[in-house]
């Protein structure tokens, strides 16, 4: 008997040991069903600090994207202000106006001077259409811009400081139907001003047209840029005094018409 | 020899798979003594058998103590958040370690005796 009782005992132990074993084995691979991930704190240290890098990126990323949205911001705004300076060549849809002297010979008495195409017809049929909403004209390829004005000199017309000459072409961008409809109104720039007159007037809807930039100097002698948050209090301040000279001038310029 | 403990872990580990028990997982360092006792007594029986003073009483009474020591410190342990319980880890494996360099040396010196009587 105590030949083989160690048999029994070691036996026995080493029995319990291997239910034991599976026991905890079957615990463990449970839990790690459970916690199939992170199941330690270097690991989630390891994770935390991975995002924690990749945060920082995207950060920089949207940083840098901002820059860039300002950036194209301020392209835009520049791009528009080129724009409406007339600086740049425009391309668009809009009506060719063809405005012409009249064609057939004069009879004696009748003044010549009525059936040409004067200064202040051109102005009108501009100011028609800056109102209709055309966004750009050209006058026989000159650009107009701000400061542009039509003057008479003699026989010929200004514009600015170019010297037109008939036929006129005066090329609008901007939406054809409504420009045209703004000229042909009845009792219109057409029926007021070119009909009486039996002036040549043409009117085509185009595609595409092409204007020319502004091809003259812009210099300012007189103003100066005031900044926008000054622009109230100055305003505000200096009123009462500009009054009165605005006045002597007004004054002073309608005297020397009645002189001339 | 060495048959009896493979024979009795492969038995028991067949029984267990049998049973459809598992070890809760908040008894973990009672489990890990358990493991330790059961080896331990494992090695402790052999080298016992090897030197000729195996007593069955004996090494079941000496299991049973150790094993319920080593719980005893466990509980008291987990009961003041010490891990105490680690003492009787390495108080096992020490012993566990002695165990198998001693029946290593009977069983190289039994070889060495059969060689020499050849």
């Amino acid at each position: 008997m105590s030949e083989h009782s160690w048999k029994i005992g070691v036996g026995l132990a080493s029995m319990l040991l291997g239910m034991l074993l599976v026991f905890q084995f079957r615990t463990e691979t449970n839990v790690k069903t459970y916690l199939p991930q992170f199941t330690t704190a270097s690991e989630l240290g390891i994770k935390w600090n991975r995002m924690q890098t990749d945060l920082n990126k995207k950060e920089q990323e949207l940083k840098q994207l901002r820059q860039q949205l300002q950036e194209y911001n301020r392209d835009e705004e520049l791009k528009s202000l080129r724009m409406a300076a007339g600086v740049t060549p425009l391309r668009g849809p809009g009506v060719e106006i063809t405005l012409t002297d009249v064609q057939r010979p004069l009879k004696n008495y009748e003044d010549p001077n009525l059936f040409i195409v004067h200064y202040d017809q051109l102005g009108m049929l501009v100011n028609e259409l800056w109102a209709a909403g055309a966004e750009a004209i050209a006058v026989n390829g000159v650009r107009l811009v701000a400061q542009t004005g039509f003057s008479c000199a003699g026989t010929t017309i200004l514009v600015g400081t170019r010297k037109l000459a008939p036929p006129y072409i005066i090329r609008a961008i901007g939406d054809a139907a409504t420009l045209k409809a703004a000229l042909t109104i009845p009792g219109g720039f057409i029926d007021s001003q070119i009909r009486p007159f039996e002036l040549g007037f043409k009117i085509e809807i185009k595609d595409s047209l092409y204007l020319p930039p502004y091809k003259g100097s812009s210099v300012f002698n007189y103003a100066e840029i005031v900044p926008e948050e000054t622009e109230e209090t100055t305003g505000a301040g200096g009123e009462e005094e500009t009054e009165t000279v605005e006045a002597l001038e007004n004054w002073e310029v309608a005297n020397e018409g009645e002189v001339r | 020899m060495l048959v009896i403990p493979l024979l009795g872990i492969a038995l028991g580990a067949g029984v267990g798979l049998l049973l459809p028990w598992e070890i809760p997982l908040a008894y973990k360092s009672y489990t890990a003594l358990a493991i330790l006792a059961t080896v331990d007594a494992i090695f402790g029986g052999m080298r016992a058998q090897l030197e000729g003073i195996f007593i069955f009483s004996k090494f079941i009474i000496s299991f049973f103590a150790n094993a319920l020591l080593a719980v005893g410190l466990a509980y008291f342990g987990y009961s003041i958040g010490i891990d105490i319980y680690m003492g009787a880890v390495v108080a096992f494996s020490i012993r566990i370690f002695n165990n198998l360099s001693l029946i290593r040396e009977f069983l190289l010196g039994r070889c060495r005796q059969r060689r020499d009587e050849q």
